[in-house]
């Protein structure tokens, strides 16, 4: 006696799920429907693109951020991580050119992530508290680095990576989506990123199954780490400066992009669609905010309320 | 015997603290008690013995006041009382001293023991040196020696016992009921415990006492009543009795023939000898054959779920071998007791099988991703034939794979669970209690099941407190008590007698 799956019925954990997949599309059609309502201006291609570039650092920084929420972790270090890496860039472009300064500034940000996620991982350090830790050490080497006063980028292809376009598209908007589609395969389509959901949602369980939990959550904050030094290319690029302060306040912007992307902090639920998704929503509410000249410290209003009005919603559906 | 001790039983109706008659229990249909009778006297140690599933615990939690009883009398001293709330048994001096203990781990003895009632000064603020030396008095007077600031998550387990205890009493309680306290116990531990009973019975407070370890009731109790299958099938002094009776009155009833068919099993798959861990058990010794299954059966505690943690890698044995396929193994971990074929489905889905938010499909195979892995990429096709066929095999009834596995029945989640081990394609096979808190139907299929991969040649140990299970299933039976080999059962050996008398009875090996 066998009973075929049936496909058509519709239970209560589906129509959860299917909110989850769908819900934040929704919410932006719907905020995009209200911006280009209250401004003419905002469904236009080059405001469009314009939001698509604004969005691009804290969104490549929100990718990376998923991978470690996912596993029930946290990056609070990944601001001061990119800071590290725009110092590393701007210090080293003036002698020995984009060929050795990218790939080191990025290995900087790679080895932080690393030493994250061998303390999480081996040394059984919470999350919280080791990003913490890694916030402002990481802050503290590049404030080292530079001696305090900033440096002056001059290198001019270089300064292309975070204005130029390609293809009618800017570069930082094209950094973004590549790494939006390479974390999107690996979390989907490999057993690692599979295994980063199993850990989410049972780090025992997980290990009992025969996931190598430890060196998988260590790879994941080198993930982070490493995006992060990628966010900071384009930051570096973008200000032509490479000042130790760069990207002090963004992991919060990196994590509330996440969670309005509807990503569990739990774990083991989410996607990375979803973090570029809400990415956008933050980013055009912050266009359609400056578009109609909202006081730029109102706006900080309006996002807070949206974080939490998210969060809210998305406990609501759950429980459902 | 026993005609003598019930008439001394139900003469003492008026001095009873506490007496319920004529209890009875059903849940859906399902009698759990039926026609219950019970008196605890002031200054006695009164045992309630039973098998798993006799109605110990319904009946405790009648008088706890957790369950309202569907018809029986309850008196307090002689008055009829109905018991609305724990709240209400605990108003009329009821209390139960559960296994998990609900105390605050940071919070000194004292503090426990006042939590919510704490003497204060004139300012609001907790009044301390009256609350140490209030503490001080009714520790002494109790015989409890223990340092009173210290957080009482510092303490042993059986001086935690007591503070809770310390705390029923200074709460006024006069009956006390103690559910398995000597279950997380070791010797020393059980010592003191039982000479704060004593003392407690010497303060003319009433005490129950459960426990599945029958040595002991013959150690403090005064009498003893016998439940099986929800019935009264003995009240005795304990004086006037012995074991065997105790044994006849908790079995009682016949059991279907073990299984006259004997398996023809293989080569050896896995020896355990002198196995140890630290803590949990010691000298552990049995092994299996290919095409043949090994009961191991014992009392909750008594490390059997410990060993199989520490032959697939879990826990690291501090002495001893395993051997696998006459090899000997070390085992690191999951990964490690997978490639050498072993498998192990958990007893606690809860805590370490299931990934609850995660699609079924997911649960099944992640155990073994590399089975699907091509070119480092997942082939979701393959997967989900996988799984499919998986589904239909163990006749997983679900509406879809994608859905989460939290929203399945307890018996389905368990066969996923299965699905799990057996994509690692094991040689060995561990089962942990597999089929708790599973419905009859799907015990069925999973008793089946196990019989149908015995059938194919692999070697399974059956971890199980169901007599019936491990009787029904096991070519032989090991039967462990308090962490060690308490007897290996033949076939023909292995009874419910035997097994009980192994599990929980000191100095007698079958």
């Amino acid at each position: 006696m066998t009973h075929p799956i049936r496909r058509s019925s519709l239970n209560v954990a589906t129509l959860a799920m299917i909110w989850r997949r769908v819900g934040v599309l929704v919410a932006l059609a719907l905020v995009v429907a209200v911006a280009s309502f209250l401004s003419h201006r905002f469904l236009t291609v080059p405001n469009l693109l314009n939001v698509l570039r604004q969005v691009a650092i804290v969104g490549i920084l929100a990718l990376g951020m998923t991978f470690v929420i996912l596993t029930r972790g946290i990056d609070l270090s990944v601001g001061s991580i990119l800071g590290i890496s725009v110092v590393l860039y701007a210090g080293l472009l003036e002698n020995h050119g984009m060929l050795v300064a990218i790939p080191l500034g990025v290995c900087a940000a790679m080895a932080a992530g690393l030493v994250n996620g061998v303390g999480i991982s081996y040394a059984g350090i919470p999350p919280f508290i080791m990003t913490l830790g890694m916030l402002s050490f990481a802050r503290g080497l590049a404030f080292i680095y530079t001696g305090g006063t900033p440096i002056p980028i001059l290198n001019e292809s270089f300064y292309d990576l975070g204005n130029g376009y390609l293809l009618g598209i800017p570069i930082p908007s094209l950094i973004l989506i590549s790494v939006l589609v390479a974390s999107g395969i690996v979390l989907s389509l490999t057993p690692f990123g599979r295994s980063i959901y199993a850990i989410g949602s049972n780090e025992d369980a997980a290990r009992l199954s025969g996931v190598p939990v430890r060196f998988y959550k260590t790879l994941v904050y080198v993930i982070s780490g490493g995006v992060s030094g990628l966010a900071g290319l384009v930051y570096a690029s973008q200000l032509s400066i490479g000042t130790p302060i760069a990207g002090q306040g963004y992991e919060l912007d990196a994590i509330a992009a996440v969670v309005v992307g509807g990503t569990s902090l739990f774990g083991g639920k989410g996607s990375v669609v979803g973090t570029f998704l809400g990415t956008l929503i933050i980013g055009v509410l912050a266009n359609i905010l400056n578009l109609t000249g909202v006081d730029p410290f109102v706006q900080q209003l309006f996002k807070g309320a949206l974080i939490v009005l998210a969060v809210f919603i998305m406990t609501r559906s759950n429980r459902a | 015997m026993s005609n003598s001790s019930d008439q001394a039983a139900t003469g003492g109706d008026a001095t009873a603290l506490l007496e319920v008659r004529g209890l009875r229990k059903s849940f859906s249909g399902n009698v759990v008690l039926s026609d219950v009778d019970l008196a605890v006297l002031a200054g006695e140690v009164h045992a309630i013995v039973g098998e798993n599933g006799a109605g110990k615990s319904t009946l405790i939690k009648v008088l706890a006041g957790v369950y309202q009883p569907d018809a029986g009398q309850l008196f307090r001293e002689g008055r009829e009382l109905r018991l609305s709330s724990p709240r209400a048994a605990f108003e009329h001096g009821i209390v139960v001293i559960h296994q998990e203990l609900s105390l605050a781990p940071h919070l000194s003895a004292g503090e426990n023991i006042f939590l919510g009632h704490y003497p204060t000064t004139r300012l609001g603020t907790i009044h301390r040196a009256r609350m140490h030396r209030r503490t001080r008095e009714l520790l002494d007077t109790l015989g409890i020696s223990i340092d009173q600031r210290q957080p009482v998550g510092e303490l042993s387990i059986a001086q935690q016992q007591m503070v809770e205890i310390a705390k029923a009493i200074s709460l006024d309680a006069k009956v006390l009921i103690l559910d398995e306290p000597t279950a997380v116990l070791d010797e020393p531990m059980v010592k003191t415990l039982f000479a704060l009973l004593e003392r407690l019975k010497r303060r003319g407070i009433g005490l129950v006492f459960i426990s599945h370890h029958l040595e002991e009731i013959f150690r403090v109790a005064d009498r003893v009543t016998v439940l099986r299958d929800g019935v009264r099938t003995g009240l005795s002094a304990v004086r006037d009795i012995t074991q065997d009776w105790l044994v006849a009155k908790m079995i009682g009833r016949e059991f279907p023939p073990h299984q006259v068919q004997v398996r023809s099993s293989g080569k050896p798959a896995l020896e355990v000898e002198g196995l140890c861990v630290r803590g949990a058990f010691e000298d552990v010794s049995f092994s299996v054959r290919q095409g043949e299954i090994v009961g191991l059966a014992g009392l909750v505690g008594a490390g059997r779920s410990e060993v199989a943690q520490a032959i697939v890698g879990i826990t690291r044995p501090s002495a001893g071998s395993i051997k696998v396929f006459g090899r000997v193994a070390r085992i690191a971990n999951s990964n490690a007791a997978a490639r050498l074929g072993i498998a192990y489905v958990t007893e606690d889905r809860k805590a370490f099988g299931l990934l609850p938010n995660r699609a079924v499909r997911e649960n099944a195979t992640i155990s073994n991703l590399a089975r699907f892995r091509r070119f480092g990429f997942l082939k979701r096709g393959e997967e989900k034939a996988y799984v499919q066929r998986l589904i239909e095999r163990l006749d997983v009834r679900l509406s879809s794979m994608e859905a989460e596995i939290r929203t399945l029945s307890g018996g389905n989640q368990q066969k996923v669970l299965i699905g799990r081990a057996l994509a690692v394609e094991p040689k060995i096979l561990i089962f942990d209690e597999p089929t708790r808190g599973v419905d009859i139907g799907a015990k069925r299929e999973i008793y089946a099941f196990i019989e149908e991969l015995v059938a194919g040649g692999v070697a399974i140990v059956l971890i199980s407190s169901e007599m019936e299970e491990i009787l029904r299933l096991s070519d032989r039976v090991v039967v462990m008590r308090r962490g060690r080999v308490a007897a290996t059962l033949s076939h023909g050996e292995a009874n419910e007698n035997s097994i009980m008398r192994a599990a929980a009875l000191a100095g007698e090996s079958a």
